[in-house]
């Protein structure tokens, strides 16, 4: 089944894509910075709901690969003096690599022992960045995040494509600094990521993958390799988480041992499960929701520190998780399937009526 | 069906090449007076070399200089003063300030403080009058002491507010993180983090220190432990000075050890014998890193921590019957009254040296902390708040006040801005802020202050008594600056 | 390498398991009874600590301390039933993830709760032992000639005391009471426990309450220490290592499992900057106490999934 039918369809995601990328011409910066949250965490949820969604895995280290695509982006970066665009499929690659290694124990145990095992990169990752070669990774402070740079030649002593000169590089340079310029690349590579996920699920090995969710002995008699499935699914999940680690690095400009952690790795496994496991527009609504509702948490604190002026240091840290768990809790209670599914179901109705109640 | 992603993508992908286009030139900043070439050590981003209007048609390429860009001899915007200069009846202005912090996270026992401070002192003004009339408004954001927070209240407020004079920030990680932003967006920053990275790392420039960075705090200890030794050293020690860095995690807490402060240390003859990191927790265990640091023959320990960090490390003292064995000492968030909520006996905290870039509380005969005494009592502060956070943002404020003042004079009011401000601040020479409470010079090309005392705590709460008066210290800023 | 302080940091890592292994008890306690594994368990600890706080400070209600205590755990025991009607018992069936959702879910709701509540100020909680004036046990042998003299904190000896009774406590009761036994009934076989006329919905909720009541005595027991602070519930996340190694349904097991856990945390320590390795890595070893619990889960998932002494029935695949 495509996800698109008509014609009209297309039309209606090109508009809305165009009005995306022209976000910033129209809109504050800080709904565009909002847009650019929610878009890095898009790509986040995609990969845990390959991993999750798809082939039923439950990982509590997405924040953690994270960490590890932010740090190998800057470090290629600033220390090899990558550009970016180069340093971020490459960055993503490595956050593969570590996600395999740790979806090793998926060998041997699921369930709740594999839960434990993946929450072990939630520590020992960042652990690794505070205290292994510090003179690199500056230990628990972090690093500074360089900007991502388009480069151009100079032609005929003109800068072209809204470029501007810079001496130091002796080029024409476009520099992605704020939210502003940095939604574009987190837009293509949202499309990207959508589209690479979208293709996943229909192929043979999203089919594999379901298999393996649904149930793992039979898939093993129809020749399915769990294993060798399930680690996929794991490289995959650690390259999205990678690539989506180095886009927040380079937008914060700094990346730490604490930058994402433990409580993003619950964050998105609550996106997966509010937006729907297992379809491709679940991590889309359910990063949306899920910021939205950080948002509205900020916005709503003042007005709990006029109700409970004792606390006012405490609103915004407490609305958060407070907001964030009950709107899980609400879904898991009476919406397990997710906003994909509500969005399934009136979508049907729409294509019914009028015949649909 | 399988064609269509790709085409979309590509098209997407023009789409992008060609709005990025417009983007950059729609956004080109006006031409800004280059700042003073001597006082700005970063590449100004804005210093642009072509004087690009912005409303050049968007696809319109931009001139390359072929000189290299011409610094103007001191174009002080002073030059041309309009007739229309407005500096002073500023009655229905309102001037906007922000401040960003964690007052949920593990530095919360510091931040509360510094947040009561910073309100009672705007409070404080806008009561009697303002600046020339124009009434302060601040605004704060929770970091809970996470970066991304304090990116994310960053671009909320420069989005709500094209001309941010001043941004407060109270953490050394966010005030590393946003340093070069504080610059791109020429938004002065006066910060209560003292991470050298901070204020002289790649990228900084309008980072503005209420005081020391924190090697030069660890380096004009060493000076004065080197030579005080035989009076200051533990009973047990010899003449070898070796120094257990036992601290936090993250930029705070490893801010006071740098390559600078390292070498600082080693030309004094000072060993560093032992670096441990325990939990940034009230209820840390510092028993093993004690032993550890005992083991190593360590005989000074600092510690670059706050409220309960030196607590911790006191208590572990306590526990492990190791009272007279170490000098203590630490960065000058250490010696706070905070400490004592933490610490299991006050005498445990007798001893501990750190120091110390302004007045205190015992200073009663200092107008200013007579005012800033008046202030806690009328507001009702918590006896938890009557501590360094409150008494250095009162400073903190009064020290904008006047930078501010200053800008206006320059400037006027309606050109104020945070590019105004910091040149205010840059040239303004030596800053007597809140009658002394502290004391700042930026006019020499730092961004911190140089001139601090040296305390010893000795009795009980309060007695935080003048080990060594108002003296310069060692200049560690990082290389490269 | 520090051999002279090996006898320290091993007893005083044995002695921090202590509350660990109470906490890991409670854990494996929700787990044995309805196949729960609690990811809440550091928040309602954190509650119950708060509240005994609360109940006995200036501030707050200002209650004897052991009065405070007494509150503080009828309060857990509330929230333990509370939970486990409330969110749980709709959860009866639904996959694993589902559950697993919730109990995070319920974290998250629970830290805003004590958030929302007590604020984000760190406590002085009652200190009932004296810090300055430590135990001091000589060993009946010589390193180098030196005397070993191991140094503790009084505080440090008497959690543990606290904790190991309450393991006891907890034991005689599973033992020898009519409850306990048929929570144990339950914990075999829903069905066959139900067939014999045990309401397991009531158990269940025993279970909770009972777990809430012992996280928060860990808590108390942590917290006097030194301090009270949200961090508090970190705890909990080392706990989990321990429940895993000891065996996800066995009692003794966490109990041993938290032990272990502490003991190693306490003997990374030990490397100086004269480690064979050389000081980087011995550093890095003294910093690793954070995630040692989770390299030894780590080699245990590995080589032995079901734990110390945990019932061998993991699905292998």
């Amino acid at each position: 089944m495509s996800v698109l039918r008509k014609r009209w369809q297309y039309v209606v995601l090109f508009v809305g894509l165009a009005a995306l990328f022209l976000l910033p011409a129209y809109s504050s910066e800080s709904t565009v910075s909002f847009v650019n949250r929610v878009l890095i965490a898009i790509v986040a949820v995609q990969g845990l709901n390959i991993l999750t969604g798809y082939t039923g895995q439950i990982s509590l280290g997405q924040a953690a690969f994270m960490t590890v695509g932010g740090y190998a982006s800057t470090l290629l970066v600033t220390q090899l003096g990558w550009n970016f665009f180069f340093a971020l499929p490459v960055a993503a690659l490595s956050a593969g690599v570590v996600g395999l290694i740790f979806g090793l124990p998926s060998l041997r145990v699921k369930g709740f022992y594999l839960v434990m095992a993946t929450l072990s990169a939630q520590f020992i990752i960042p652990w690794i960045t505070r205290n292994i070669y510090g003179d690199i990774l500056h230990g628990a402070q972090g690093l500074n995040v360089p900007v991502p740079i388009i480069k151009l030649p100079v032609i005929n002593n003109l800068c072209f494509f809204g470029t501007q000169f810079d001496g130091e590089l002796g080029a024409c340079v476009y520099r992605f600094a704020t939210s502003d310029q940095f939604i574009h690349i987190s837009l293509v590579v949202v499309i990207l990521s959508t589209i690479v996920a979208h293709n996943i699920s229909r192929s043979r090995l999203g089919r594999a993958l379901v298999s393996i969710r649904d149930n793992d002995l039979a898939a093993e008699l129809l020749g399915i390799d769990p294993f060798a499935y399930k680690l996929k699914a794991f490289f995959i999940a650690a390259v999205f988480a990678g690539a989506a680690g180095a886009m927040l690095a380079h937008n914060l400009r700094h990346i730490n041992s604490v930058t994402v952690n433990l409580t993003d790795s619950i964050l998105f496994m609550g996106m997966l499960v509010v937006g729907g496991l297992g379809t491709s527009l679940g991590p889309i609504f359910g990063a949306t929701l899920v910021i939205l509702l950080e948002e509205i948490a900020t916005v709503m604190s003042p007005w709990v520190i006029s109700v409970l002026p004792d606390n006012a240091a405490g609103a915004t840290a407490a609305l958060r998780p407070l907001i964030f768990g009950l709107a899980l809790i609400v879904f898991l209670i009476f919406e397990p399937r997710g906003l994909a599914h509500r969005w399934k179901l009136t979508k049907a109705a729409w294509r019914m009526r009028p015949f649909s109640r | 069906m399988r064609k269509n992603p790709l085409l979309i993508l590509l098209s997407i992908v023009f789409l992008a090449l060609l709005l990025s286009g417009c983007a950059s030139a729609a956004e080109e900043p006006t031409p800004a007076p280059p700042p003073e070439p001597t006082e700005v050590p970063v590449v100004e981003p804005v210093a642009e070399p072509t004087e690009a209007p912005a409303e050049e048609p968007m696809e319109e390429p931009t001139a390359v200089p072929t000189e290299e860009p011409v610094v103007e001899p001191t174009a002080a915007p002073t030059e041309e003063p309009e007739p229309m200069l407005r500096t002073d009846n500023l009655e229905g202005e309102t001037i906007h300030l922000y401040h960003f912090g964690d007052l949920s996270g593990p530095y919360a026992a510091i931040t509360g403080p510094l947040v009561f401070g910073m309100q009672d002192a705007v409070n404080a003004l806008n009561a009697s009058g303002g600046i020339r009339g124009a009434m302060l408004d601040v605004q704060f954001a929770d970091t809970a002491g996470s970066v991304d927070e304090a990116v994310a209240a960053y671009d909320r407020f420069t989005s709500e507010d094209d001309n941010v004079l001043a941004m407060i920030t109270y953490g050394s990680g966010e005030a590393e993180a946003l340093a070069s932003r504080f610059v791109e967006d020429q938004i002065v920053n006066l910060t209560a983090g003292f991470s050298a990275e901070a204020f002289y790392g790649p990228g900084s420039g309008y980072t503005f220190g209420l005081g020391p960075i924190y090697p030069d705090q660890l380096g004009y200890f060493l000076d004065w432990l080197v030579a005080n030794w035989d009076e200051a050293k533990p009973a047990s020690a010899g003449d070898e000075i070796n120094l257990a860095y036992l601290s936090w995690p993250g930029a705070f807490g490893q801010g006071a050890l740098t390559t600078e402060s390292r070498a600082y240390a080693e030309s004094l003859g000072v060993n560093i014998v032992a670096e441990e990191i325990y939990d940034l927790s009230p209820s840390a265990d510092t028993t093993t890193a004690l032993l550890n640091a005992q083991a190593a023959g360590a005989n000074v320990i600092w510690t670059n921590t706050l409220a309960f960090g030196p607590a911790a490390l006191m208590n572990g003292i306590g526990a492990l019957g190791l009272q007279g064995q170490f000098v203590l000492a630490g960065d000058n968030w250490a010696m706070d009254l905070a400490t004592y909520a933490f610490v299991s006996d006050p005498s445990l905290a007798v001893g501990l040296i750190t120091p110390f870039p302004y007045l205190w509380w015992n200073d009663a005969d200092n107008p200013g902390i007579q005012a800033a005494q008046e202030l806690f009592d009328a507001n009702e502060r918590p006896a938890g708040a009557h501590n360094v956070g409150y008494l250095l943002l009162l400073a903190g404020v009064d020290l904008l006040r006047q930078s501010i003042e200053v800008a206006i004079d320059t400037v006027g009011f309606d050109a104020l801005s945070g590019q105004a401000l910091y040149d205010a601040l840059t040239t303004m020479g030596p800053i007597q802020a809140l009658d002394g409470v502290i004391r700042v010079d930026y006019s020499d090309g730092s961004r911190s202050p140089h001139n601090v005392q040296l305390r010893q705590i000795q009795g009980g709460p309060d007695a935080f008594n003048v080990l060594q008066d108002w003296t310069d210290m060692p200049d560690l800023r990082p290389a490269g600056e | 390498m520090n051999w002279q302080l090996l006898p320290q940091f091993a007893i005083t890592g044995i002695l921090n398991g202590g509350p660990v292994a109470l906490i890991a008890l409670g854990i494996v306690l929700i787990f044995k009874s309805s196949e729960i594994f609690n990811f809440a368990h550091g928040q309602m600890l954190l509650i119950g600590t708060m509240s005994t706080w609360w109940f006995a400070a200036e501030e707050g209600m200002g209650l004897p301390l052991w009065l405070a205590v007494i509150c503080a755990m009828g309060v857990s025991v509330l929230l333990g039933l509370l939970i486990e009607r409330v969110t749980l018992r709709p959860m009866t069936g639904q996959p694993l993830l589902s559950i697993i959702l919730m109990t995070l879910a319920l974290g998250q709701v629970l830290q805003g709760l004590t958030i929302l509540t007590f604020g984000t100020t760190q406590r002085n909680f009652p200190v009932f032992f004296s810090i300055t004036d430590p135990y001091k046990l000589s060993l009946p042998f010589q390193y180098n000639g030196n005397p070993i003299v191991v140094i503790l904190r009084q505080n440090l000896v008497w959690t543990f005391v606290i904790a190991i009774i309450c393991v006891v406590v907890l034991w005689l009761f599973f033992q020898f009471t009519h409850t306990g036994l048929s929570m144990r009934a339950t914990a075999e076989d829903h069905e066959t426990a139900q067939s014999v006329g045990i309401r397991i919905n009531r158990v269940f909720g025993i279970s909770w309450a009972i777990a809430g009541l012992i996280a928060t005595i860990g808590g108390i027991l942590i917290a006097t220490a030194s301090g009270l602070d949200l961090s508090l519930s970190i705890v909990a996340l080392i706990a989990f290592p321990a429940v895993l190694l000891g065996g996800l349904e066995s009692i003794p097991g966490a109990v041993i499992g938290g032990l272990l856990i502490g003991l190693v945390q306490g003997l990374v320590a030990l490397p100086t900057n004269d480690f064979f390795l050389g000081p980087a890595v011995a550093q890095a070893i003294r910093n690793s106490t954070e995630i040692v619990p989770y390299i030894i889960l780590l080699i245990v998932l590995v080589i032995r999934p079901d734990g110390l002494f945990g019932q061998k029935r993991i699905e292998r695949i």
